[in-house]
């Protein structure tokens, strides 16, 4: 029986690990898609878009683009975190029980996230209904 | 009677190990396809859902680390810290909350149609000479492509969009002038049906 334990052991880590290898390996090499993972979205399609000249020229068929902070402080703090516990789960002085988490990181990570959220919320609703203005723009209406 | 309950568990273990190397194994070669793994459906990655999994990775390698590691052989932790399960609460409700905004306008949710477009979209190409092509596919970067010479005179390799031009002008009819040639090349998303871009080529 213990090698039975012994393979069960092997069996699991080597899933975990394959799995996270090629989770790994495909973000970086581009085949899962991270495009935009920094940017959000204005909701301003159907809004008239101007020109350099200060002209209009049309209504903008899709939403703004725009590099995020709330995207990057997130991912930091995330990536910051995982590796904090990983390091802490690696080097436990008690094995068999998972180590205490400081109690100022949910604080942190939540804080973090709601920062992300906030910042989502306000650029996905403060420009009014995108949706609404498309459907004008499509029925020609200013 | 515990030969029988080795085996059976020797089998199991078996099973389940063969079931793990099947699904990497199909994850590997792409025919499980994570492309999208953290895309929301307008084809945007997400950071919500980037989260998400960075989370999950962490704490399932740590609980296998933890049950492993146990003085007694193999256990199940006597207690989850809480500090762990508000973690994965906050990116959970991060998520959630994430979607009820993008769900508050119906084009967060639209998905967006993968685009293919050539580079250069015109280009003059010397005689004899040859040009590479390339195609940026946008929401779907790993897609098979197919090059191909629609129109005038030239090849193209199917595969690699490397156009080579013929070797010398056709020439003119006596008394004609000479007449500039142009070739279109088409790339295509074989994964997709009418995903495709052309390119216009000045022969010169």
């Amino acid at each position: 029986m213990p090698y039975l334990r012994q393979i069960v052991t092997w069996e699991v880590q080597l899933f975990l690990l394959g799995l996270f290898g090629i989770v790994v390996m495909q973000l970086l090499a581009g085949q899962i898609s991270t495009k935009n993972l920094l940017y959000g979205r204005k909701n301003d399609t159907g809004e008239l878009s101007a020109g350099a000249d200060g002209k209009t020229h049309g209504r903008k068929k899709d939403d703004t683009l725009y590099f995020s902070p709330e995207r990057v402080q997130l991912l930091l703090f995330t990536l910051g975190a995982a590796f904090y516990y990983l390091t802490q789960v690696l080097n436990n002085p008690n094995p068999g029980t998972f180590p205490p988490l400081p109690t100022s990181w949910p604080t942190l990570i939540g804080g973090s996230n709601a920062i992300y959220l906030g910042g989502k919320a306000y650029s996905r609703l403060s420009s009014g209904s995108g949706s609404s203005k498309k459907r004008r723009a499509e029925r020609g209406e200013p | 009677m515990p030969t029988l309950v080795m085996i059976t568990g020797y089998l199991i273990c078996g099973l389940v190990g063969l079931l793990g190397i099947a699904i990497l194994w199909l994850i590997f070669t792409g025919r499980i396809d994570l492309s999208r793994l953290i895309s929301e459906p307008n084809g945007d990655a997400s950071m919500g859902r980037f989260q998400f999994l960075i989370f999950t990775f962490v704490i399932s390698l740590s609980l296998f680390l933890v049950i492993v590691s146990a003085k007694d052989g193999p256990a199940f932790p006597p207690s989850i810290p809480g500090g762990i399960l508000t973690l994965l609460g906050i990116s959970g409700s991060s998520y959630a909350v994430g979607k009820a905004i993008q769900f508050s306008d119906p084009a967060g949710i639209e998905d967006r149609p993968v685009t293919v477009t050539i580079t250069p979209s015109t280009a003059t190409v010397q005689y004899g000479q040859s040009l590479q092509f390339k195609a940026d596919v946008v929401r779907k970067p790993d897609a098979r492509l197919r090059w191909e010479l629609t129109a005038g005179r030239g090849s193209i390799t199917p595969d690699t969009g490397i156009y080579q031009a013929p070797p010398a002008q056709v020439p003119a009819p006596a008394g004609q002038p000479t007449i500039r040639e142009h070739a279109t090349i088409k790339v295509s998303c074989l994964d997709y049906v009418d995903v495709s871009d052309l390119a216009v080529i000045n022969l010169a």
